[in-house]
Order: C-alpha cells, then sequence, then structure tokens
C-alpha cells in the first residue's frame, strides 16, 4: 500500500531536516583547510577593494590560497563578525572599521594576541594614538591599522570668491586657526551671499572639535567623563554656537538632500577626512576644479580607518599574520596609497616624494597626501570606551535637533546628557 | 449542508475505517509533520529562545549574566520604549486604515462590469508590491526632501514654505504610512476584487431593478459579502503594521538606527534592532521582543473577539 511507504518517508525527510537545521546552527569547530597550511580565509567589506592587496600579495608568494570574501558594508561585516565569533565558525583575517573596533577590543578574549606573533615588534612602525585603539586593557594588540582618514577642509573657490573670501589654500586655512573663527568666517560669508557657509554643525563641527584633544568620553583608566570633560562640553558649544549663528545647511551628512545640495552648491565648506573626497567627486562630479582642501581648524583631526585582526578560532593564524606583515609594512602602505589614495598610519613614510608628490586635480592640485598626513601628527592618543559611539551618537543627534530648530539650545546639553545615562545606564 | 454530508460518509463506512491500519490514522499527521517540524526548529525555537535571553545581561561575544526580570523593569521606565510604541501605533493607524478604504473603492472601481483594460488594470495594482521595499523609501525620502523634494517644490507653487518632513513627528509618520500604504493597497485590493468578484451579478442585476443606486448596491450587496476578507486584512496589516521596519531604517539616512536625532519615527523594530544589533545588548533586545509580541498578541485577541462578533451577527 502507499500509505505505509509515504508515511515513514515523510517522517525521514522531516527528521533529516530538522537534524541538518541543529548541525547548521549549532556551530561545530573552526574548519580546516584540507591540508594546505598556506591557504586562509579573508573577510573584508565593500568600498576598500582589499582585491588589490591579496591579489598582489599571491603573486609575491605562489602557493598561498586566499579566500577573501567582501561581506557587506563595514557594519554589516562586523555584525557578521559578531554572529561568527558567537557561532564559533570565523574566518582566519578580518577587517574591522575603526568605528566598530572598540565593542571587539572590549572582548579582546575572542581574537588572538598579535604580541606573540611579533606585533610587539612592529607596533612602532605606525601612529601611537592609531595603536592605542586596537590595544586591550591588558596590553593585548588585537589589530593592525592598515588606513586612517585624517581630516581637512573641503571648500569651493568658487563661491568664496562670489562672496570675497581668499581661495588661496594656505589663506584661507589661515582664516580659521580655532573654531571661533570658522564660525566668524561663516557668518561673514553668509552675511555676503546669503547662503549658507558649512554643511551640518554635528558632524562638520562638533564630531571634528571633540577628537582634538587628549580626553574624550573616558578618562585614561576607563570610566565615563563625558559630562565633566571640558573638550567635550567646548566642541559641543561650538557646535551649538555655529548651529544658532545660521551659517550651517542643516543637511545631515550621508542624507540624500546632503548628496543634493553638495552638487548644488548649498554650501561652501564640508569637514572631509581623506575617504571624502572620492565621495564629493560622486556625489557633484560637475564641480570638477572648483573645490580645494585647507586645514581643519584646530590642525589636527581623523575619522574613520581600518584594523586586521585575527579570531581565536582561526584555523590558520600564522598565514593570516604573514599576510598582515607583508601588505602592512610602512613601504607596503605606501604603495598602496600611490594606487588606492587611502592614507598610511606610518608616519616613516609622511616625507616620501611618493606621498608628497600626489596632487588632486579634482580638488585644484592640492597636494593631498601632505595635508592629510599633517593632521594625523598633532592627535594624541585617548580612550575609547564600548559605548563611545553611543554618547557620541547622543551629543550628535542633540544638536541636530537644535540645528532643526526642534530642540532648545539652552536644555540640549542636560537633554543629550540625561539621553546618554538611559542609553548606558551611568 | 454540513448534516447531509456528514452522515453520507460516517454511516456506510464505519466498518472500514475500524479495520484500517494504525499507520493509516498516522498518517495525516505525518502529512503535516514537515510544517509543524520546521515550525518548531525555526518558529518555536527561536521564540522561547528569546524568553530565556530576555531574562540575561547577554553580550553575543562576551558574558551572560542572568539578571532576572530587570530587563523588563528597565525597559517599563524607558521613555525610549514608550515613544517608539507611540510611533509605531500612530504609523500603524496612519498607513492601516486609509489604505483598507482605498483599497476598498478602487476594487469597486475594477469590479465594474464595463471596465477596458480590466486586466492590464488589475495586475499593475501588484506592481508596488513586487518593488524593493530598499528602493520604495529611498524614492519617497527624494521626494519628500525639505530643499529639493518633489512634494515641496509643488507646495512651493503655491507659496507654502518648504516642510522638513522627517525631522517632524507627524511629518516622518505620514511620510512613512504613505510608504507602506503605497506597497501594500494594491494587494489589499486584489483580495477585496477577488472577493467581489465571487458575488453573482444577479444579485446587482435584481437591486438595480428595484431601483437601489451604485451606492446602495455597494453597501448592501458588496459590503456584507466582504466581511470575512476585511477582517482577514484588519489582522495581517495589523500584524505587519506593528512590526514596521524597513521604512524608518532607509529614511534617515544620517541616523538610520534611531530614525532621526530624536527618533520621532523609531518603531519597536527598529528599537530592537538598535540595542540588539547596534548596541550589542541582545538581553535587552529580546525584551523589548517579548513586549512586542505580547502587544500583538493583544491586538490580535482583540481582533478575533471583533471578527466573531461579526460573524455571529452575520450567522
Amino acid at each position: 500500500m502507499k500509505l505505509r511507504i509515504a508515511t515513514p518517508v515523510v517522517l525521514a525527510t522531516a527528521v533529516a531536516l530538522t537534524l541538518s537545521a541543529c548541525g547548521g546552527g549549532g556551530g561545530s569547530g573552526p574548519s580546516q583547510p584540507a591540508g594546505n597550511s598556506k591557504s586562509f580565509e579573508f573577510w573584508s567589506f565593500t568600498g576598500i577593494d582589499q582585491k588589490v592587496s591579496v591579489e598582489d600579495y599571491q603573486k609575491k608568494n605562489p602557493g598561498v590560497q586566499i579566500k577573501l570574501t567582501e561581506v557587506g558594508s563595514s557594519v554589516e561585516t562586523a555584525q557578521a563578525l559578531t554572529t561568527a565569533l558567537a557561532g564559533g565558525k570565523v574566518p582566519d583575517l578580518v577587517l574591522i572599521q575603526g568605528d566598530d573596533l572598540p565593542k571587539f577590543v572590549q572582548q579582546s578574549q575572542n581574537f588572538h594576541d598579535l604580541r606573540p606573533l611579533g606585533a610587539d615588534k612592529i607596533k612602532g612602525d605606525y601612529l601611537d594614538w592609531v595603536m592605542s585603539q586596537s590595544t586591550a586593557k591588558g596590553g593585548e594588540i588585537i589589530g593592525i591599522p592598515t588606513d586612517v582618514g585624517g581630516m581637512a577642509v573641503a571648500y569651493r573657490t568658487d563661491l568664496f570668491k562670489e562672496a570675497g573670501l581668499p581661495t588661496d589654500r594656505e589663506e584661507v586655512g589661515k582664516l580659521w586657526p580655532t573654531w571661533d573663527a570658522f564660525i566668524e568666517t561663516g557668518k561673514k560669508y553668509t552675511a555676503a551671499t546669503g547662503k549658507a557657509f558649512v554643511d551640518n554643525a554635528a558632524t562638520s563641527v562638533f564630531y571634528q572639535a571633540v577628537n582634538q584633544g587628549p580626553q574624550k568620553y573616558y578618562d585614561p583608566s576607563g570610566n565615563v567623563v563625558y559630562s565633566t570633560s571640558p573638550q567635550v562640553k567646548t566642541a559641543f558649544d561650538l557646535a551649538i554656537k555655529a548651529a544658532q549663528a545660521g551659517i550651517t545647511a542643516k543637511q545631515s551628512s550621508f542624507s540624500e538632500g546632503w548628496s543634493a545640495g553638495m552638487a548644488k552648491g548649498q554650501f561652501a565648506v564640508i569637514a572631509a577626512p581623506s575617504w571624502m573626497l572620492g565621495g564629493i567627486r560622486r556625489n557633484a562630479p560637475d564641480t570638477e576644479g572648483k573645490w580645494d582642501v585647507a586645514t581643519i581648524p584646530g590642525g589636527a583631526g581623523n575619522w574613520g580607518g581600518s584594523y586586521l585582526a585575527i579570531p581565536k578560532g582561526a584555523a590558520n593564524p600564522k598565514a593570516a599574520w604573514d599576510y598582515i606583515t607583508k601588505t602592512q609594512s610602512p613601504q607596503a602602505q605606501l604603495e598602496h596609497f600611490a594606487k588606492s589614495g587611502s592614507l598610511p598610519t606610518t608616519p616613516s613614510v609622511y616625507k616620501d616624494p611618493k606621498l608628497t608628490g600626489l596632487k588632486d586635480p579634482f580638488f585644484s592640485d592640492a597636494p593631498t597626501g601632505t595635508i592629510y598626513t599633517n593632521s594625523l601628527l598633532g592627535l594624541k592618543p585617548f580612550f575609547i570606551g564600548p559605548d563611545s559611539s553611543t554618547i557620541g551618537q547622543e551629543f550628535q543627534n542633540a544638536i541636530t535637533n537644535v540645528e532643526q530648530g526642534k530642540g532648545d539650545a539652552a536644555k540640549a546639553w542636560d537633554a543629550a546628557v540625561a539621553n546618554i545615562k538611559t542609553a548606558i545606564g551611568k | 449542508m454540513t448534516v447531509t454530508l456528514e452522515t453520507r460518509r460516517t454511516v456506510p463506512e464505519v466498518e472500514t475505517r475500524v479495520r484500517r491500519s494504525i499507520s493509516e490514522r498516522l498518517a495525516p499527521y505525518a502529512y503535516i509533520a514537515p510544517f509543524f517540524l520546521l515550525f518548531a526548529v525555526f518558529g518555536l525555537v527561536p521564540l522561547l529562545f528569546t524568553f530565556y535571553v530576555a531574562l540575561f545581561d547577554w553580550n553575543p561575544i562576551g558574558e551572560h549574566v542572568f539578571i532576572g526580570f530587570d530587563n523588563f523593569t528597565r525597559l517599563l521606565g524607558d521613555a525610549r520604549f514608550w515613544n517608539a510604541a507611540w510611533n509605531t501605533i500612530s504609523i500603524w493607524l496612519l498607513s492601516t486604515v486609509p489604505q483598507l478604504l482605498l483599497a476598498l473603492c478602487v476594487a469597486h472601481l475594477l469590479n465594474h462590469a464595463r471596465l477596458r483594460l480590466a486586466v492590464f488594470l488589475r495586475m499593475s495594482m501588484l506592481v508596488p508590491y513586487i518593488t524593493s521595499v530598499a528602493a520604495t523609501a529611498i524614492v519617497f525620502a527624494q521626494m519628500f526632501d525639505r530643499d529639493y523634494g518633489l512634494l515641496n517644490w509643488l507646495l512651493g507653487l503655491f507659496g507654502v514654505e518648504p516642510i522638513n518632513f522627517l525631522q517632524s513627528v507627524w511629518g516622518s509618520h505620514l511620510m512613512i504610512a504613505v510608504m507602506v500604504t503605497w506597497r501594500w493597497f494594491g494587494y489589499t485590493t486584489l483580495l477585496y476584487l477577488a472577493s467581489l468578484q465571487a458575488i453573482p451579478r444577479s444579485l446587482y442585476e435584481a437591486a438595480a431593478v428595484d431601483g437601489a443606486g451604485s451606492w446602495k448596491q455597494f453597501r448592501h450587496i458588496a459590503l456584507p459579502s466582504l466581511r470575512p476578507v476585511i477582517v482577514f486584512t484588519v489582522v495581517t496589516s495589523t500584524i505587519g503594521g506593528l512590526q514596521i521596519f524597513t521604512e524608518p531604517l532607509l529614511v534617515s539616512r544620517a541616523a538610520p538606527l534611531t530614525c532621526g536625532p530624536v527618533r520621532q519615527c523609531q518603531t519597536l523594530t527598529l528599537f530592537l534592532y538598535e540595542q540588539g544589533f547596534g548596541q550589542f545588548q541582545f538581553g535587552y533586545g529580546a525584551a523589548i521582543g517579548v513586549a512586542l509580541f505580547v502587544l500583538i498578541v493583544a491586538i490580535a485577541t482583540l481582533n478575533y473577539v471583533l471578527s466573531t462578533r461579526i460573524r455571529k451577527e452575520r450567522g
């Protein structure tokens, strides 16, 4: 009878499905690449072009198999890594974006301490404050920096000319040695043209100014001090001042209106790390040659940058470490800069003609290599904690709220501090 | 009718049924087993696990500390939770009520006997439904933009000052509700249309002979026969509406996880996502999930009570 056969078959299928589902989620140990000690798995994110480095390395090291996966955006890659770490099936090498790094540094037991592999010997090659961000409380180094963003101001020379402001990058830099002078320049620009000066206050003023000092949201021993740190309050007040001066276009960074405003000259100035230049080029292709790059008020700054890390469960940490040392040496980073424009994290090459000689025609032939690496030298290491990004986001939200005309400027600081207390519980 | 069917089946087959083997009696369970097994693995276990995680301070790559009901007490005192709950209900009402009314009207129009291009018009209702949500969200965000949006340009022609939709509470809710309505009303329309077409034409013709106009025909013939499908769409759009996630995530590119600087359009699911996957607080995120579960069960129960009452009225 047909039915008698069908019943066990259906049951067996169902059981098999259940079992395979359990096997997938249960997470057994890391997969061993079959007998080849030279192959490893590498997770990167899109838009940073690790393929070039991988192919280069494979050419120089025949026999090494690298399985490169571009998981998604930097945030998606960090989320996938989190899931992988929780499940136990991890890649041998992973690229982590600087903003996502603190969460992983805080749980450093999930990663190989790179010191025994040789990180102790090469850590002096890199900027000290960049290294400090991938160093855990106990001194474990879990990441080697691949690039940084640096910081400068991109401005429209044609719009500056209309407003009667100087257009030469040296003179423009001298207009704003401090953030107060920056706001004053903005007032002059807006008075002369009736247009907004800078895109927004939260990102272009607060986010930059708050990074220019030795202590941000945490003290060096890791206690939260955001509500008493003078550097934070000063940066916050500056941003509120800029918002109230009416010199901002009220366009939050990366919003649709912001991209459109950039192309239409709605604002003349953007705080721009090195990787932002590509974004300006894409958003406003018709403005070629109308931009230039000047130093940031306060002189120093950084936004962005990534790290290579090796998860604890990696099948082949030695091969991954060899890749790190070969592709992230000062000379290799310099070569990568010449190809892709991402800034080296190794100060020894900052005076190299390959770096200083690079000029960008879209930005009126500005020597971007020199301008951006100079902004990196003035920065001091500060403690970044697990809640740093939450704290920063709440402060920026409060500033945006005032800028949009919804929030009361006098109460903004207290509101931000209260929101942070709710969010992080301290 | 049901009575006759029952008797016809039971009387002659009593003896054979008893004789049939146990395996045959189990067969129906085997047939439905795949669904229930898959449901258990991918539905029930994760659900129960969520309840379990909600009792912990749970870092996915760190420690799991048992804290009892602390996550829930924290949740009840968290202004962000109540804000998200209010936003969810507001967006749900703004999107569901107009959507169902609009779908009802459009279905009635599409059901017209002498409609030209009927198939084309009916099929085109599904276009918004098959468009990717991400694309929808990006296009609508541009339309509602403060400085360069189509909508504000149109309003500007009549001398209206640009409205900052995204940054205001009601504006952002309206914007998301429009997106949800646009996406789902075609689907709902087709459901209504299918029910309308099941009504015999002769009923309308008889009503017309008796002198009933278009509105009276709709009110007294179409609407009563649509009741079951209306109940169905209310239930499904309630469940869907309370879980709105993609639209609020994508409209505010500057602060996606909070849907703007003051969480003006952050829904419960987005709040859950922010806490769980933005902050790595899986325990707290799970507690939000449990709260959402309770809310949906409560509203679904209310729906059930109302719909059985409607059914009784009919019966």
